[in-house]
């Protein structure tokens, strides 16, 4: 019997050895990514996809790819990570402080990076991204993670400026109180066009204005060191107030709570145009400018779409709404990868971040999803390409491309070829290195709060519910105080406790 | 059936012991109890052995550490529950939509089912019958939404109500509505396919007994109420007890579909609470737990409802 076991001790451990020197070459890695064009097909590798053959070519690792639609991404993480013998190998955890990332990280579900990201040697590109965003990605001082880095002051407002004009707005506001003037007089233009364009997703709207109109973000510290919840900023209320005026003065879609953020486009893209303005991403502001372009035939040289963002308030302060916080997630290395395999995880994945590797993730291949032109530019199209022919480009790029920049981290900076610029993409760009500086923080972002990580979330809805009926004009301004001390009752107390004694002891 | 030898044995008037009473059935009936082991099997291996599941709501599960070696909590989760002030939301949510289901949708079939029966053409009632078992197969998905469409402030019923009522009703929106277009959306959508049991218990109605109604001066209405329905009534009440035990299984994607931040007040059922909390924040064994007291309430549900029915003389489930 023992003779048995021995050897097949010995065989297994020979199999293990041969499939570990075939894998030196050849890694199959199975990944988890969110999907953007979930109703577009999917060429894997087998099936002859360029790109992935590229990658496969470069690094020798194959690209297995469970694509997620982005909408439920979220439940099939939690779903994914209940199941820990079918887990991906890499995986995109799409919030850094999520409970589900938090309480995964602890029971072991992740491969502890921080040497690998300290080991500037080995993994360069991994290296030199910036501590300040990985700090926060730390759960009890350890990295569990890649962050996939995003712009910091990309949040503001863009708005179709030639309809601002017709109220006497042919210049941009240059305060908070000129851009509130300006909403009002836009919404009284037609009743069957709304200023606002606004989805079930209202947090980047009710941040975005609050925060312009000086309040914090999630969380402020007074001047006593005491920790407070936002929404209970007198800057935030105004702010508030503000969006159930315009609400109530019609510039606001009554419908929007009805409006998955899918459709968020739809107000804007429609034919005649139903939304003037949003608050959000400046980079959808450029896309719909050159979305007019394509499809309306709005002039290149003069945009009808104007970027506000770095606006200074009543008292003359300036911030900008963090839509993120240096990084959109992070990318988790599972168990699922044994410790054998772990580093040459981590170097295809520091590869990911080198100029070829960002270029393949996010823009594809050349003559396959991009074109350098004359002009020393990239272009998603062939240089002189009919209408035809770009559409054809496009639908390929879905095909093979597909959300591939999904796995990009970039920690390093952009390293991909320059797309040609356009008057707003250029703007765009400079705001994103002038108005860095305006970006405020939520001071409470790491820290570890239990009954945050148990209910936070829930509260979280509950106050936001209340302030969309707010807006909406269902409930009056008791009524939202009611929400707000029930907040309070149901765990909110704890949770600043909690952070207070964290920020005390911090100082 | 003859005594056998075994039955035989016992004296009569002596008190048998369960299990002495269970052999001697068994040997008076071996293959019916071998007959029987498939069921058992199938019933242990995937209804009992699952159970043990639950195991989880009394732990604070994690699926790196399995079952066996997560934390023990016991009661903990449940006294969380309770210990919020929303738990009653929760539960009268369940409630008040579970039975306004159980009112407003289960007659609906019963009233179609008896209209159906009386249309006297043929191909016309085989027309309608297949019309209206169209709308099961439409998803949850698609019925809300074109309720969306008609419903939405550009929709044809709400520029309609607008017009004729003079103000407008948010349908979407408001919290007084929302269960009203819940129960109203399962009504349009499973009525039609709720008669099919009802219309084959209607077939089996002796059509002497009209007859002889007919004879006696019964009219239409009579004949309903004296014959038709005494004669589906334990089909009835069956499928009523049946209906009382899923009778908390709101469901969530309906819920989901149709809540928003208007009216999630009252859209928020222990089902969506399972779902929001389990499933979107990852939290296993606070759910398990809000779950199992779900079913806790289920279960009392369907032996009340038994009780209830065997009290009306009908047969009842057990």
């Amino acid at each position: 019997m023992k003779k048995l076991v021995s050897l097949f001790l010995s065989l297994a451990l020979l199999l293990s050895v041969m499939s570990f020197a075939a894998a030196e070459d050849d890694v199959t890695l199975n990944v988890m990514l969110p999907d953007f064009y979930s109703d577009s097909d999917w060429k894997s590798l087998e099936d002859g996809n360029p790109i992935l053959q590229k990658i496969y070519e470069a690094t020798g690792v194959k690209l297995n790819i469970t694509w997620v639609p982005d909408s439920g991404y979220g439940e099939q993480t939690t779903l994914t990570l209940a199941d820990p013998a079918h887990m991906p190998e890499v995986m995109v955890m799409q919030g850094v402080r999520d409970a589900i990332m938090i309480s995964s990280a602890r029971a072991g579900a992740f491969w502890d990076l921080t040497d690998f990201v300290a080991d500037a040697e080995n993994y360069p590109n991994l290296a030199a991204g910036a501590d300040s965003v990985y700090d926060n990605l730390l759960v009890d001082g350890r990295l569990y993670g890649i962050y996939r880095a995003r712009a910091y002051a990309r949040a503001g407002v863009y708005y179709r400026n030639d309809y601002a004009a017709q109220v006497g707005y042919a210049e941009e506001p240059k305060t908070v109180e000129e851009f509130k003037d300006m909403c009002l007089k836009m919404a009284a233009i037609d009743p069957n066009i709304y200023v606002f364009n606004m989805c079930k997703y209202v947090a980047g709207t009710i941040g975005v204005m609050t925060v312009m109109n000086g309040a914090p973000y999630q969380y402020g510290v007074n001047a006593e060191g005491k920790i407070y919840p936002a929404f209970e900023d007198e800057a935030f209320q105004e702010g508030l107030d503000f969006i159930r005026e315009l609400y109530a003065a019609g510039g606001i879609d009554p419908n929007f709570m009805t409006i998955e953020s899918g459709n968020w486009n739809d107000a804007e893209r429609s034919d005649p145009v139903k939304a003037l303005m949003r608050l959000d991403c400046l980079d959808n502001g450029y896309r719909y400018q050159e979305w007019l372009e394509q499809n309306k035939g709005a002039d290149a040289s003069a945009p009808i779409v104007s970027l506000l963002t770095a606006l200074p308030d009543k008292n003359g302060k300036i911030q900008i709404w963090p839509q993120n916080i240096g990084a959109s997630g992070e990318i988790v290395v599972t168990k699922a990868v044994s410790a054998d395999k772990l580093p040459a995880v981590m170097k295809f994945l520091d590869w990911c971040s080198s100029a070829e590797g960002q270029t393949l993730l996010n823009c594809g291949a050349e003559g396959e999803t991009y074109w350098i032109h004359s002009d020393g530019f990239r272009y998603t199209y062939p240089e002189g390409a009919t209408d035809e022919e770009k559409n054809t480009a496009d639908t390929n790029t879905h095909v093979i491309l597909h959300s591939l920049n999904q796995l990009g981290m970039n920690v390093n900076g952009d390293l991909t070829p320059p797309a040609a610029g356009t008057i707003l993409r250029d703007e765009y760009n400079q705001n994103l290195l002038d108005n860095a500086q305006y970006v405020i923080g939520n001071p409470c972002y790491t820290f570890d709060s239990e009954t945050n990580n148990l209910m936070g979330a829930s509260l979280a809805q509950e106050v936001e519910d209340a302030q969309v009926q707010y807006i909406a004009g269902k409930i009056d301004l008791a009524g939202l105080q009611t929400a707000y001390a029930n907040w309070h009752a149901q765990g909110g107390d704890d949770i600043l406790a909690e952070y207070q004694a964290i920020y005390d002891a911090e100082k | 059936m003859t005594k056998t030898n075994a039955e035989s044995a016992v004296l009569p008037g002596k008190k048998v012991g369960y299990w002495k009473k269970l052999k001697l059935d068994f040997l008076k009936n071996p293959w019916l109890y071998l007959m029987l082991i498939p069921g058992l099997v199938y019933f242990l291996v995937f209804k009992y052995l699952p159970m043990w599941g639950i195991i989880i709501g009394f732990e604070d599960y994690s699926p790196f550490l399995g079952p066996f070696k997560s934390a023990w909590k016991g009661l903990y989760w449940f006294q969380r529950f309770f210990s919020t002030s929303k738990w009653m939301t929760y539960l009268s949510n369940t409630l008040i939509l579970s039975f306004m289901s159980i009112i407003f949708t289960f007659p609906a079939p019963i009233i179609l089912a008896l209209m159906l029966n009386e249309i006297r053409s043929i191909h016309y009632k085989k027309v309608t019958q297949t019309l209206l078992y169209m709308p099961h197969f439409i998803s949850i998905v698609i019925v809300v939404s074109i309720t969306y469409v008609i419903f939405g402030t550009d929709g044809i019923i709400y520029k309609l109500t607008t017009q004729l009522m003079g103000r407008s009703i948010d349908y979407l929106g408001d919290p007084g509505v929302f269960r009203w277009m819940i129960v109203g959306q399962n009504i349009w959508k499973e009525t039609g396919w709720g008669t099919i049991i009802f219309l084959a218990a209607l077939t089996n109605v002796d059509t002497q007994l009209y007859e002889a109604a007919m004879i006696d001066g019964a009219n239409r209405a009579q004949r309903l109420w004296h014959i038709t329905l005494p004669a589906i009534r334990s089909t009835i009440v069956l499928m009523l007890v049946l209906r009382m035990g899923s009778v908390l299984d709101t469901g969530y994607e309906h819920l989901i579909l149709m809540s928003n931040a208007l009216n999630r007040s009252v859209s928020q059922t222990l089902d969506v609470f399972v779902y929001e909390n389990g499933i979107k924040n990852g939290q296993l064994s606070y759910t398990t737990a809000v779950g199992l007291m779900k079913s806790l309430v289920s279960v009392v549900l369907v032996v009340t409802s038994n009780k209830i029915a065997h009290a009306l003389g009908e047969e009842g489930l057990y």
